[in-house]
């Protein structure tokens, strides 16, 4: 009864135990010992120990056999390796049991297979001494310190170093790390407060080394009992990741002074990433960036939108690198010209999977770009225009020249008086015509020089109501129909003795070059467009053949009609003054239907 | 000097100081027994039609001026050159002009019936030139 009795006790404990009689067959077992080392049995009473746990290493057979003569045996944790390389860890504790007489009847043996824990154990070991994690402790009762051997080891004092609080911190390197630990240390101590910090030690050895330093505390009622921790060799990591701060901050500056905004393209997540250049470059609020490419494409200017997403696709593709410019528009509506550089990372299969690039503003290279090549234009334009009037000077006056010496020669040598008048005749009109061409020459060279003074408001209207006033008689003698449809309002900006000039032209262009057999019309509008007010001077006159004569039109001394006052240049002239003016004329024609001058003056 | 090859001379130009000069020199030299005056190239190439049409020969030689009115003479040599062949093989033109322009002096190297390029005023020695070049 007894027996059975203890028996159901043993079944139920929560720990492996077995009872053996001295044959180390099993008497009772608990059901965890079953389960422990029962290999599936439901039962083991009656059975050897040594058939049921059949790798029972030699050793353990020794101990049993002590015990079994009445000794006690228990171990915390003994490690077993097996003929087949495996690994046991077994803790136990083995005492005998006697019957009435005091006979040993047995053992009562707790046994519990540790070999997971251990391994486990040892693994973290390992993985504290491969992280170079060592820890420490404090009692503060009694101002006891203890480190580990890693910590010793990091601190590169030998096994049987005794630490102490004050020498502890001493390993700290003077100035702000020193500082900075004491300050933890003492606050830890006051108020419970844990810390986990990187600071460097001056080693044993006197190498300087990078640590993180951890550090909690225990409190009972507000005091600090203890304080523990970890130590940890950081110096490589630390070294390397200072290393990248300094060449990160180094680039930062760089950029941040050259104003390069660098940005981040994760080609996968479409997540896009800028630095605060960036959103000074794109006069963005950081605060509004989605970090989607869209932000990116909706800032492009429309215009340079299809060829940047082209060329960012084409990048991506591997056809050719990122390398364009193009124009932004800023939320105040301002644009700027932006130069982009990018390269792309891809996957070992070559999948694109980041962009990363770099953004810098060019609008004032663009604007002096531009400047620059407006300034060559008008230059190369005033050149052309330049050679082409010395051209003009040095033939005419040429021509005037040659026939005043071969008239001067034949005059020399002739002896027939009268055909020395004729001469003389032809050498006066010779030297009149110079005297003419010095005129036109004069006049076209006053238009160059006076064109940089101030324009002054010319009300269109007036101005043509004057000129007709003129030419009233003229006009009346041709019978010419004026309709003048003219605002009264137009008002443009130039100089009022050119605009007079070339009206004068016109008008007079138009009788002179009228058609015979019908009365001459003229007509006169005006309209607004943009910066510019646009002059039509429309006649039903004789026409000119633009096909042919249209690149000469406006040249000096050109004529294209058999007329006797036509002399070429009162239509240079106006081209001329109406330039000066930074204003424009076109000429539209049909042979014996009529010419339409369009003329665009600046509005004012 | 066997002077008399030449039968006929034209002389395009609008400039009648310049037509008259030219004329005294020719008679000087005897340089031909026929000149034919037209004052611009539209007049000319007219002209020029006109002695084909009637069957009579082109002139041996014309003087061709620049800057003229209605038809320059660039104009008149694109014309002249849409000329049937045959007739207008036998023709030297010489332009004469006052342009020293380089411009001018490169345009006369595209045309083949350009011979030479003589700059006003125009000389005896280079009427006495063309005759050698011509006769």
């Amino acid at each position: 009864m007894e027996t059975a009795s203890i028996n159901f006790l043993i079944k139920d404990s929560p720990v492996a135990v077995a009872i053996v009689d001295t044959n180390m067959k099993f008497v009772c077992h608990s059901d965890v010992w079953c389960q422990e080392f029962g290999k599936g049995q439901h039962t083991l009473i009656g059975k050897s120990y040594y058939e049921v746990l059949s790798n029972t290493p030699k050793a353990l057979h020794e101990v049993h056999k002590e015990c079994l003569e009445g000794a006690s045996n228990s171990n915390k944790a003994q490690k077993f390796i097996h003929s087949d390389g495996t690994v046991q860890w077994l803790k136990w504790k083995i005492t005998a049991w006697k019957d009435e007489q005091q006979q040993v009847g047995g053992l009562i043996i707790v046994q519990e297979d540790i070999t997971e824990e251990k391994l486990r154990e040892e693994l973290l070991l390992k993985a504290k001494s491969v992280a170079r994690i060592g820890g420490w402790e404090i009692d503060m009762a009694t101002n006891k310190v203890y480190w580990t051997e890693m910590t010793k080891n990091i601190h590169e004092v030998s096994k049987d170093y005794i630490p102490s609080l004050s020498g502890g911190i001493n390993f700290y390197k003077e100035g702000i790390h020193r500082e900075k630990i004491t300050q933890l240390v003492s606050e830890a101590m006051n108020l419970g407060t844990p810390w986990d910090t990187e600071l460097i030690i001056v080693t044993a050895k006197g190498k300087e080394l990078w640590v993180r330093a951890k550090g909690e505390t225990e409190m009972v009622n507000g005091k600090c009992i203890r304080i523990y921790g970890t130590f940890q060799d950081i110096d490589k990591k630390k070294r390397i990741s200072l290393e990248y701060q300094a060449i990160s901050d180094r680039l930062a500056i760089a950029t941040h002074a050259a104003k390069i905004g660098i940005w981040d393209y994760d080609i996968v997540e479409n997540q896009l990433v800028w630095d605060q250049n960036m959103y000074h470059l794109y006069g963005i609020n950081e605060a509004q960036f989605n970090g989607v490419v869209e932000t990116w494409e909706a800032s492009v200017h429309p215009e340079d939108k299809e060829r940047c997403l082209q060329e960012v696709e084409q990048a991506i593709a591997g056809i050719q690198d990122f390398d364009a410019e193009f124009r932004i528009i800023w939320p105040s509506g301002e644009i700027r010209y932006i130069k982009a550089e990018s390269t792309v990372r891809r996957d070992p299969e070559g999948n694109p999977l980041r962009m990363i690039g770099a953004n810098w503003d060019i609008t004032e290279e663009k604007k002096a770009q531009k400047k620059l090549k407006n300034l060559l234009d008008i230059t190369g334009k005033q050149n052309d225009s330049l050679l082409n009037f010395a051209h003009i000077v040095s033939h005419n006056l040429r021509s005037h020249s040659s026939n005043l010496s071969m008239l001067s020669g034949f005059l020399s040598q002739e002896e027939d008086e009268k055909e020395k008048q004729n001469l003389l005749k032809m050498l006066t009109d010779a030297t009149e015509s110079l005297n003419e061409t010095v005129v036109h020459l004069n006049e076209v060279v006053q238009i160059k020089t006076v064109a940089d003074d101030k324009m002054k408001t010319v009300n269109l209207y007036d101005t043509i109501m004057g000129v007709q006033k003129n030419l009233a008689l003229l006009l009346k003698e041709k019978q010419v129909v004026c309709t003048i449809d003219v605002p009264k309002g137009f008002n443009i900006k130039a100089i009022p003795a050119y605009v007079d000039s070339i009206l004068l032209n016109l008008f007079t262009n138009s009788v002179k070059y009228s058609a015979p057999e019908r009365r001459p019309l003229i007509l006169i509008s005006a309209l607004e467009r943009e910066e510019q007010l646009v002059l039509t001077f429309s006649d039903n006159g004789l026409g000119i053949d633009l096909e042919r004569h249209g690149k000469k039109l406006f040249g000096m001394y050109k004529t294209f009609h058999n007329h006797k006052e036509a002399k070429g240049i009162g239509l240079f002239i106006t081209k001329n003054q109406i330039e000066a003016m930074n204003g424009k004329i076109e000429v539209a024609s049909t042979v014996n239907v009529g010419t339409t001058f369009t003329l665009y003056f600046q509005k004012n | 000097m066997d002077l008399k090859n030449i039968h006929s001379v034209c002389i395009i130009d609008d400039d009648p100081i310049f037509i008259y000069g030219t004329k005294r020199i020719i008679k000087d030299l005897d340089f031909c027994s026929e000149i034919i005056i037209f004052n611009n190239g539209q007049e000319a190439i007219d002209g020029l039609k006109n002695l084909e049409n009637n069957g009579e020969n082109l002139p041996e030689v014309i003087f061709l001026d620049l800057n003229m009115p209605i038809m320059n003479g660039w104009e008149f040599l694109e014309d002249f050159t849409k000329l049937p062949p045959q007739n207008r093989e036998q023709v030297t033109i010489y332009i004469i002009s006052s342009s020293i322009d380089p411009r001018d002096l490169e345009r006369i190297q595209d045309y083949k019936e350009v011979n030479n390029y003589i700059l006003k005023p125009l000389s005896q020695e280079d009427l006495v030139d063309v005759l050698r070049e011509v006769a």
